[in-house]
């Protein structure tokens, strides 16, 4: 292996590394802004410039590969490459490039959106000059509309062509191009092809500066009043990781979060936009009692223990419906609750798409249908015609999505029964034709466990706090439990979940971490 | 080790009181005689030299429109964290992109420390003069944009209190 040494570091490399990727592996801070680890290398931003023993001009680090060279040829008789980061020259290169770069920018950072994760703010505040010696009048361009979710603001751009790579190679559709040539090079889109492709918010995520922004999120808020939380999408079985921004009780985006196992580096419009579904719900706070066709607010107590009447008189004529929007845990505890039958709603399929880098977003719209099953062995395939041939009379339902459309079948047997519970955070039409509303939380305030299509769990953390009285849906069914049986926290409950599925042994947060876990001996895709 | 301290032991003169008596009144005829600096408040007012950090304004531009551009350098810059600003797409169609929908600032938590102003890109908030305006509850005191602005109309002129009609008491 070629031995690198990079300023005072020495390190062995793998043949074809390129000195970038060797230095930022090694925590040594080389500034750039073109070069993205997804897509194709360029160096066209000049930011990465290195001092390369034997060269005689500085070269771009994300273009210069690091190989072996016969021994005669080694600098100093032992290195393969000797490359200085931090010199005078280097300083001064960045300096002058950063001069480039803001001919035209305008300073206008107090009101782009960008600023305090600018990488141009960045660089500029640690290399840059406090003056610019450019007397003439900047360019400006007024902002366009790329595609329906994406503004280009011409000013700002620095033509680094992330975004144009990104249209090419990770969503192969292309749509955006460097416009004219020079001074008067643009990023544009074809007139009758906008950036409308369900990955378009990707382009604002990777734009290094202000350029591209995103209409959902322009203007809406400072990062520095934010907080982030790592967490998993709920919009399909991928579970792509994201990182979670919020402001108190609201969230204001979704960035994807690197998980190369899952989603890679990026993530699909349906999911980065798909949070605003459960804005201004009309959330169930406390437990609602129905009499009469009005519901009125009851207290915990007196709802478990109508629930605990209701399931006693019924005995083995219980029905559970599980949901694939919920973690393992509770669907766990629901299965194992339930002495009658346990089944789910008819499952929606959507459409199916694949980009050509292998980026997907799965025809199953909901988050945990795999583990759903996983834990649940014993689920019905036609739950209605079972309810019907059994005649259930007391049914316990876990919510599904937020639009869910009851079906006529499913009306009917919704009406025959004597009693409904509905375990649910908002007012749906499935929580209307409850008997018993029990108030769980939201999707982005759940905690549990959830597995992907592919047979990875991975950990779904809360990001907001939980709304007035209600509590997480594991601790809910929990309470249903004789007092021996109960866990006492979701840990516990883990533990008892590995105790029965194997597959799901051994696992906890902490292990589980950032990354998820594939199941253990059992992945298959 | 224990010291011991003597207590003053006061001589003959000390005793008639009288000198000291003499030296006190004679500080108060001094004074009597010079200008008085009490000021009569509230039928009187102090009129507060420039420079006064009192109750913030939010500045208008030559059209009138509010200059503020919700970029959130007062509110990061504030220690007090009392400013509170949402942001949103301006409804002018002139370059200027951003405005704030909402501007509130908590008086109550305001330490009036002059920070904000400092670090105001666009010069929209200021400190005026006006110091007296306390109030009965407190969601009275959260001053939203409408009052900022209405600020800036009674001070941009001249001076708050050199207006006579704010120097009187209001009923």
């Amino acid at each position: 292996m070629p031995l690198l040494k990079i300023d005072d570091l020495e390190i062995e490399v793998k043949n074809g590394t390129t000195v970038l990727e060797a230095a930022l592996e090694n925590g040594i801070d080389i500034p750039y802004y073109c070069y993205h680890p997804a897509l194709e290398i360029v160096g066209s931003c000049r930011m990465c410039l290195v001092q390369v023993e034997g060269m005689p001009k500085l070269q771009v680090s994300c273009n210069t590969f690091v190989g072996e060279v016969p021994p005669e040829r080694k600098v100093d008789g032992n290195f393969d490459m000797v490359v200085q980061t931090q010199n005078d020259l280097v300083i001064q290169e960045r300096k002058n490039i950063l001069e480039f770069l803001l001919l035209n920018h305008p300073l206008d950072c107090p009101v782009c959106d960008q600023a305090g994760e600018c990488y141009l703010q960045d660089y500029s505040f640690k290399f840059g000059n406090a003056h610019s010696r450019f007397d003439e009048d900047k360019r400006v361009r007024p902002n366009e509309y790329l595609g329906s979710q994406i503004v280009i603001n011409h000013n700002r751009c620095i033509l680094c062509s992330r975004c144009t790579r990104f249209t090419r190679e990770i969503s192969g559709t292309s749509e955006l191009f460097v416009d004219e040539r020079g001074y008067s090079s643009k990023i544009a889109a074809l007139e009758d092809r906008p950036l409308n492709n369900l990955l378009a918010g990707n382009v604002a995520d990777i734009c290094p500066v202000g350029a591209l922004l995103s209409t959902d999120y322009v203007h809406k808020n400072r990062i520095w009043n934010l907080q982030k939380k790592s967490s998993v999408c709920q919009d399909c079985s991928v579970g792509c990781n994201i990182d979670a921004f919020y402001q108190k009780r609201k969230i204001f985006r979704l960035n994807p979060r690197e998980n190369q196992d899952v989603n890679g580096y990026f993530m699909c419009d349906i999911g980065r936009y798909g949070f605003h579904r459960f804005e201004d719900l009309e959330r169930v706070t406390r437990p609602l009692f129905k009499s009469n066709g009005i519901f009125s607010e009851i207290s915990w107590d007196t709802a478990i223990e109508k629930i605990g009447d209701k399931f006693n008189g019924a005995e083995e004529k219980v029905a559970g419906v599980l949901s694939p929007f919920h973690t393992n845990e509770t669907n766990f505890m629901l299965g194992r609750l339930i002495k009658g039958i346990i089944g789910t709603f008819p499952h929606i399929e959507d459409e199916e798409i694949t980009y050509p880098s292998g980026f997907r977003i799965s025809s199953d719209r909901s988050p945990n249908k795999r583990g759903m099953h996983d834990v649940c062995p014993s689920i019905v395939d036609d739950l209605a015609s079972e309810i019907n041939d059994k005649e259930i009379r007391v049914i316990y339902i876990l919510d599904n999505e937020i639009d869910k459309e009851i079906d006529e079948t499913w009306n009917k047997i919704l009406t025959k029964m004597d009693f409904i519970v509905v375990q649910a955070y908002a007012m749906t039409r499935l929580a209307k034709s409850a008997h018993l509303i029990l108030p769980g939380l939201a999707p982005f305030e759940r905690e549990g466990t959830i597995t992907n299509d592919q047979g990875r769990v991975q950990w779904l953390r809360s990001v907001l706090p939980n709304n007035g009285e209600s509590r997480p849906d594991w601790e809910i069914l929990n309470l249903l439990y004789k007092t021996g049986e109960r866990f006492s926290d979701i840990n516990e409950l883990m533990k008892g979940m590995g105790e029965q599925f194997p597959s799901y042994s051994g696992m906890t947060f902490f292990k589980l971490g950032d990354q998820g876990l594939p199941l253990n001996g059992n992945l298959k895709t | 080790m224990a010291t011991i301290i003597k207590s003053y032991e006061p001589t003959f003169w000390d005793k008639l009181y009288i000198p000291a008596l003499v030296q006190g009144l004679l500080v108060t005829f001094k004074h009597l005689l010079r200008k008085k600096v009490t000021i009569q408040y509230p039928e009187e007012k102090l009129i507060p030299p420039e420079g006064y950090r009192g109750l913030h304004r939010l500045n208008k531009d030559a059209n009138g429109r509010i200059k503020c551009v919700a970029c959130d350098m007062c509110s990061a810059a504030c220690p007090a964290d009392c400013i509170d600003i949402i942001p949103g797409s301006s409804p002018w169609d002139d370059g200027k992109e951003r405005y704030p929908v909402s501007f509130e600032i908590d008086l109550l938590k305001c330490i009036f420390c002059g920070f904000c102003e400092m670090a105001c890109p666009e010069e929209a908030i200021e400190l005026t003069e006006i110091y007296d305006f306390s109030d009965y509850t407190r969601e009275k005191l959260i001053i939203d944009k409408d009052g900022l602005l209405d600020v800036y109309d009674k001070t941009k002129d001249k001076n708050y209190y050199s207006n006579s009609q704010n120097l009187t008491i209001k009923e």
